[in-house]
Parts: structure tokens; sequence; C-alpha cells
């Protein structure tokens, strides 16, 4: 049985020390970074601090040194939003800290995306997402956007307050068959069923798929504005795309 | 070079790992803001009535909402 002096990285032994309560949990993630060389101690601890620069680089250096991806995955990636994963669920850390962890985690994905790829791993599909005109609530939308790209979409985020103009600009430019718009505020709803027009205005809605999210939202709201689906979370967001994509299983 | 089974497994381990932070969030979020961070700072780009002064120059606002009542209301 590994001990906690075993792990090389100060951080990484401070964050498990301090922050993971549970005997079980604690000794396997103390086996698991003990069993972790220092590159990938230094990926954990980067991401554990949401610092995606640095993470970009130490995945980088570590493919380039000759290191496996499943290593950079297994102990530096996995095993850091691991740590993050016990500091939220114990409410150390709350959605904008997690937010920037796995902006950090996607800046160190973007260097294995090409051995996936290799491998014959493709991503599901590609989506375009924001918020609509005149809104600027974005935890959803940015929750449901970690979640896509978690589950193995590439997705384009708009960030807030995004025109219908946008919207099309980015959906021509990537050929993203999938659109996902979201809106908190009900002042803002009514933007949805715009974009929508502009795309039938564009003689491109035959060529998206749209999806509706947002608090004040309903089925019967997207229905009634023409969109493809609805989403009540960001789960729900994710098996929707999957859906409307025609994925059934990913394998 | 790793085989495409050994790489979906970890890709599915992340997605489950991103969807027990969501199912979190989702709880989480009926009661505390979202948008307010570990120090108690906003982190929204729109205003709120329970946004004060920052501690210090250039930092973010101070959140005052006390997570006892509905935090939405005060969004503007």
């Amino acid at each position: 049985m590994a001990e906690i002096a075993d792990i090389t990285h100060e951080f990484i032994r401070q964050e498990i020390e301090e922050f993971i309560e549970r005997p079980e949990e604690r000794q396997r993630t103390i086996n698991t970074f003990a069993k972790a060389r220092p590159e990938m101690q230094a990926i954990a601890a980067a991401l554990i601090e949401g610092e995606n620069d640095i993470v970009d680089q130490l995945t980088r250096q570590a493919l380039d040194s000759g290191i496996e991806a499943l290593e950079v995955m297994d102990y530096g990636l996995i095993a850091g939003m691991g740590i993050v994963g016990i500091k939220f669920r114990q409410n150390f850390i709350f959605v904008p800290e997690v937010l920037a962890c796995a902006r950090a985690m996607k800046a160190g994905m973007a260097h294995i995306e090409p051995i996936l790829s290799a491998a014959g791993v493709e991503p599901i599909g590609t989506v375009i997402m924001g918020t609509v005109k005149g809104d600027l609530h974005d935890i959803g939308k940015n929750l449901c956007i970690m979640m896509l790209r978690g589950s193995g979409f590439v997705v384009h985020d708009l960030g807030v307050d995004t025109s219908p103009d946008k919207f099309i600009e980015a959906v021509e430019e990537t050929k993203a068959p999938l659109l996902g718009m979201s809106a908190l505020l009900t002042t803002t709803m009514p933007n949805m069923g715009k974009t929508i027009e502009a795309f039938i205005d564009a003689d491109l809605r035959d060529e998206v798929k749209i999806m509706v999210g947002g608090a004040p939202v309903t089925q019967d709201f997207a229905d009634d504005m023409g969109a493809d689906g609805y989403g009540k979370d960001a789960l729900a967001c994710v098996a929707l795309a999957k859906n409307l994509l025609g994925v059934v299983a990913r394998s | 070079m790793p085989t495409k089974e050994e790489l979906q497994q970890r890709l599915d381990q992340i997605s489950e790992l991103f969807a027990s932070l969501v199912t979190h969030a989702d709880h989480q979020s009926l009661y505390r803001c979202p948008y307010k961070n570990r120090l108690d700072q906003c982190t929204a780009q729109f205003g709120c009535r329970n946004k004060r002064k920052p501690r210090a120059h250039g930092e973010l606002p101070i959140c005052a909402g006390d997570d006892k009542l509905d935090y939405r209301p005060a969004w503007e």
C-alpha cells in the first residue's frame, strides 16, 4: 500500500491531506499518484488549479518526450479531474472553479485528440453553442459545453449575447450539423425564435438541427418556435445532441 | 500506440466524471448561486443586486448573497 510521502509533488500531497476525507477514496488517490511520475503529477496539479496554459504546455512536453497518451490521461488529466470532482462534491470548490478546471482539461485533451483520431476514435460531431442576443447568463451553457466536450463532441462556443448573424456565420464556417441556444430570461427567450427565423431566411434551416435550453424554456416553447429539441439540463443536452445526430451508442 | 478500446475506455471515464460534476452543479445551484466562486466573489458578467465592491482593486466583486434565500430574483 502506498503512502502519501511516496507522492513527490507537494501540492498534490496537500490537496489529498486537506480535501480527501473518505479513507478508501484517499488511499485510492494516494495509490494513483504514488505511481505517477513527477511530470504527470505536475499536469494534475495545474489542472486542479485551473491553469489551462500550464496544462497545455506540460501535456505537449510529456507527449513529445515519449510518454504514452494513456499515461497522460490516467495519471495526469483524469487523476487531476478526480480530485476536482471530490473537492466539488464536498463543497470546497464551486461551479466557477470546476469550469476553469474543465477548460484546463480541454487544453490537455487537445494534444490527445490527434492520437484518438489516429486510433480511430473520432469526435461524435460538431456543435455550435451560444447564449442568445441580449442574454449574459452563461453558466447553463458552459455546463452543457463541458458535458458535450466530455462526451466526445467538438464544441464552438460563441459566448453570450450572440446575434442570429453570429450563429449563422458560425454554422456556415464550421458546417456544424448542430446548434444549441440558451436563454435564462423570459425577455430574451423570443430571440431563440428570431434566430431560428433567421436560419429559415438564410435558407440554412435544413442544414442544421437546433436545440434549445435554459431555465424558463419548456418543451412546448421549443416546439412553438420550431426548435428540433429541448434539453432541461446538461445531461439532457448531451442525450439530445446524440439523438439529433442519430448517434445510438459510442463504441 | 494505444488501442481504440483503451482510449475509448478513458473517454468514457471522463464522460462519467463530468456527468457527476454537472449533476452536483444542478443540485448545488438550488441553494448557491452558480456564479459565486469559492472566495465568495461574483463571476457573472451581468448585473446582480448581491454584487458588492471588490476587496481590492482588480479583484472580482464580492457576492453578498447568503445562500438562504433564492438568489435568482437579484439577477438583472
